[in-house]
């Protein structure tokens, strides 16, 4: 293992590591991604933990986040504050829990708070349409999606509170193998 | 007391910013279970223990590097990713079959090589009548070819003389069935994990949409029929339907047509007597016309497709290769009725049958840019995959690996180069299994039933079985070769040959079944029974939430608004208080008077005046 880079500190490296599914050269890569999205802001050195977020607008014109329907929400999901504003460890975060080796527990966690759009734990009707909508890109008519999210509701929420809790959200995805490898973006 | 890796797992799958997690590692790395209250403890631990912690870091390193070189032992591994980040899962699980198919044929190519050709290689043997090379047998594989190791001919039954003396027909014979039972084993094993993986699960409701609202989300795919999928497709009139059926029954007779013709082509090729047995280039003709019949006959069905519709895309993928698959097993099994040498041509053919259709696909760009077609891509590779499992001979992985490995490269540049991103996405988890269990089904047990050819009577002149009567002579002739009481000798005779023996196996087997099965449908019942619990509990809970609030509501009715006049026991002062009895009743509120206070106690409720 050449210390060759003074990007960062080997703690940190080690730190990184340990909390986040990637190895040591990824989170270099990752890095140098960050450091490219905003290059007057982020500085080359990190190794005295400078307190740096990249806005919201930045990251989502990133090429893996540009195609997706959710990447605002994303994003918010991971930023502390909520706005999307990403410092580099919601970055590494982030790219974490949306790499291949994630669990799927975890994986299911976070996919609750992205499709929860008004952020009060459960996803309501409101929040199945905004999906909807953004997934087929308006071309329905709202007979349509209010129709398919009744229907949804109806199938998934198992407490009859006609709005999903995250128990209801985990049995329906724990229904489709395909959660696992669609919730997923590399980098 | 987790070891240290399922700890740091357990780390990483916290569900917390980053640098919460940090602290709790941080902590861990000290492997204590105190509070959090004697954080100035640990404090003090910490730095004491960063006079050894170097030997915990590097060793925590070289575990990470590890993990890191492991993962470029992954074959193709930035490939994937690429080709799965631009196209989509579906596709990506094409490359992936194929990525399996090359690791199975890489270890059946080491089992080959170590048992039949290094020895044969090691002590060559004598080479009966060598012709002189043409350039034509490259391709024709006869003449030269035939008596090196590369085809059936170039193996010889003799007894190598050497310490223990080791005999090539046995090793054969022995070596063909265990790569044969090998293959049937891992292919049953890798199809069942898929299975379970993906299907058992599905229990319950699985018809509606509800899980596909939340689970579409594949990258850079957009999806332009989601919403046709979304909604209920119940409305077609009658005549829409019989449309369709007649559409789909006329699909149906044109691809019988052309299997049929295909198959009755290629049959009278095949019989034609001056075609047979000779050596100039006409003995090609029948490869390449298969070869050309397998690239035309899947281009003509998909065209044929696109005059149907379907309603689910699956269903058109399923379709295609059912038909595809019809094809590919006919053609299959009308040639592999023939002699060796020609069987051998096809091999090559097949290779450059590739590299036609890659070139093919890259110069015509007329109809706009294709999708990558998935079903006949597979059925490619199975079909190369069966011509394999049928001619058992031990250099064909070799050639099998290098075609796969050539294979990726192509589809990839000409996927970057001519596709685009698919249209509609599959269901990806289970093709996986599809394609395995299409694997299996026809193509090996096809296999299997060639292996009829223990039965027959090899060729004289040439290959490792001469002058027997079957191959399976050999196994008879080396037990009866064994001293007398030789325990390999007294299991081949008592229990292998006797029949009562797979009486009872096959009588545990189904015992065994039979009760794994009835174990399943007992927990397909407790699963029911907890989901209906389940919702169970959510009704009790709807309606004892229901009944408090109406209890409250009625308790709140019942207590109008009162005007009380409160009095002071100390100075007898009063004052008038507008107050909902009940609060007063059971609040412990106190009331200021000018004096002291109004407590409770202390106040006389007059009746309002």
């Amino acid at each position: 293992m050449g210390n060759k880079q003074t990007i960062f500190t080997d703690e940190q490296l080690d730190a990184y590591q340990d909390c986040t599914f990637f190895t040591r050269k990824e989170i270099l890569r990752l890095h140098g991604r960050y450091h490219e999205l905003a290059p007057h802001l982020v500085p080359m050195d990190y190794t005295n933990d400078p307190d740096v977020k990249i806005p919201l607008a930045l990251i989502v014109n990133m090429p893996e986040l540009k195609e997706n329907p959710f990447r605002n929400r994303i994003v918010e999901s991971f930023s502390e504050d909520g706005q999307g504003n990403l410092s580099f460890n919601d970055f590494v975060d982030m790219f974490s829990v949306l790499s291949e080796t994630a669990p799927r527990e975890l994986k299911a966690i976070y996919a609750f708070k992205i499709y929860d759009f008004n952020v009060d734990n459960y996803i309501c009707k409101e929040d199945l349409e905004k999906t909807l909508n953004r997934l087929t890109k308006e071309e329905l008519t709202p007979e349509e999606v209010n129709l398919v999210c009744e229907k949804a509701i109806e199938e998934a929420d198992l407490d009859g509170d006609s709005k999903l809790s995250f128990a209801d959200f985990e049995n329906m995805i724990s229904r489709a193998p395909d959660f696992l490898s669609t919730f997923h973006i590399r980098i | 007391n987790l070891s240290a890796r399922a700890r740091f797992q357990a780390i990483r799958s916290l569900h917390m910013p980053f640098n919460e997690k940090k602290t709790i590692s941080e902590m861990q790395f000290l492997n204590t279970d105190l509070s959090l209250s004697s954080f100035t403890f640990l404090k003090v631990l910490h730095d004491i223990s960063g006079l050894i912690s170097p030997l915990f870091q590097s060793f925590r390193r070289f575990r990470a590097s590890l993990a890191s070189a492991r993962q470029h032992l992954i074959i193709w591994q930035g490939t994937l990713k690429e080709i799965g980040c631009r196209f989509g899962t579906s596709v990506l699980s094409y490359f992936l079959f194929l990525t399996w198919l090359l690791k199975f044929n890489l270890f059946s190519l080491i089992i080959n090589f170590c048992f039949i050709t290094i020895p044969q290689i090691v002590h060559a043997p004598n080479i009966s009548s060598i012709t002189g090379f043409r350039g034509l047998e490259l391709l024709t594989g006869v003449g030269y070819f035939n008596q090196t190791v590369l085809f059936y001919g170039g193996y010889n039954g003799e007894v190598i003389v050497s310490k223990p003396a080791y005999n090539m027909q046995l090793a054969y014979f022995f070596t063909v069935a265990a790569y044969l039972v090998l293959c049937g084993v891992s292919l049953i094993y890798s199809m069942s994990r898929s299975f379970q993986k993906n299907f058992v699960l599905e229990t319950g409701p699985v018809s509606g949409g509800a899980w596909r609202l939340l689970c579409s989300w594949d990258f850079s795919v957009v999806n332009e029929s989601l919403s046709e999928r979304l909604q209920e497709k119940n409305k077609m009139s009658l005549s829409d339907r019989i449309k369709h059926l007649s559409l789909h029954l006329l699909a149906w007779l044109l691809f019988l047509g052309l299997a049929l013709g295909s198959g009755a082509g290629i049959y009278f090729l095949g019989t034609d007597p001056e075609l047979v047995s000779s050596f100039t280039a006409s003995t090609l003709l029948l490869p390449v016309v298969v070869s050309l019949i397998n690239l035309i006959v899947p281009l003509l069905y998909s065209l044929i497709s696109k005059i149907e519709s379907y309603s689910n895309p699956r269903a058109k993928i399923y379709i295609s290769i059912v038909r595809c698959d019809h094809c590919f097993v006919t053609v299959t099994r009308i040639i592999t009725d023939y002699t060796w040498h020609r069987i051998n041509r096809f091999t090559f053919i097949s290779l450059f049958q590739n590299c036609y259709s890659v070139i093919g696909t890259m110069c015509i760009q007329s109809l706009g840019v294709p999708e990558f077609d998935i079903a006949r891509n597979v059925l490619d590779l199975i079909y190369a995959q069966t011509l394999d499992w049928n001619l058992l001979l031990p250099l064909l992985p070799v050639m099998q690996v290098l075609k796969l490995f050539i294979i990726f490269y192509m589809k990839k540049i000409s996927l970057s180069m001519n596709c685009q991103p698919p249209k509609h996405t599959g269901r990806a988890a289970q093709i996986q299994t599809v394609f395995i269990a299409l694997l299996f089904f026809p193509s090996f047990v096809g296999a299997l039933s060639m292996v009829a050819f223990t039965v027959l009577k090899p060729s004289d002149q040439c290959g490792p079985f001469q002058g027997l009567d079957t191959p399976f002579h050999i196994v008879f002739s080396w037990t009866d070769s064994l001293p007398e009481n030789h325990w390999v000798g007294w299991i081949f005779e008592n229990i292998l040959r006797s029949e009562l023996f797979y009486y009872l196996i096959s009588l545990i087997v189904l015992v065994i079944t039979y009760f794994l099965w009835q174990i399943t449908q007992g927990r397909k019942q407790l699963i029911k029974t907890l989901r209906e619990g389940i919702v169970n509990e959510g009704n009790d809970k709807a309606f004892l939430l229901n009944k408090l609030q109406n209890e409250r509501r009625r308790e709140m009715a019942s207590f109008r608004p009162q005007v009380l006049v409160l009095m002071c026991s100390v100075c007898s002062a009063s004052s008038l208080h507008l107050v909902v009895i009940s609060k007063i009743l059971y609040s412990t509120e106190r009331v200021e008077c000018n004096c002291g206070d109004f407590s409770p106690t202390n106040t006389r409720i007059r009746a309002p005046t």
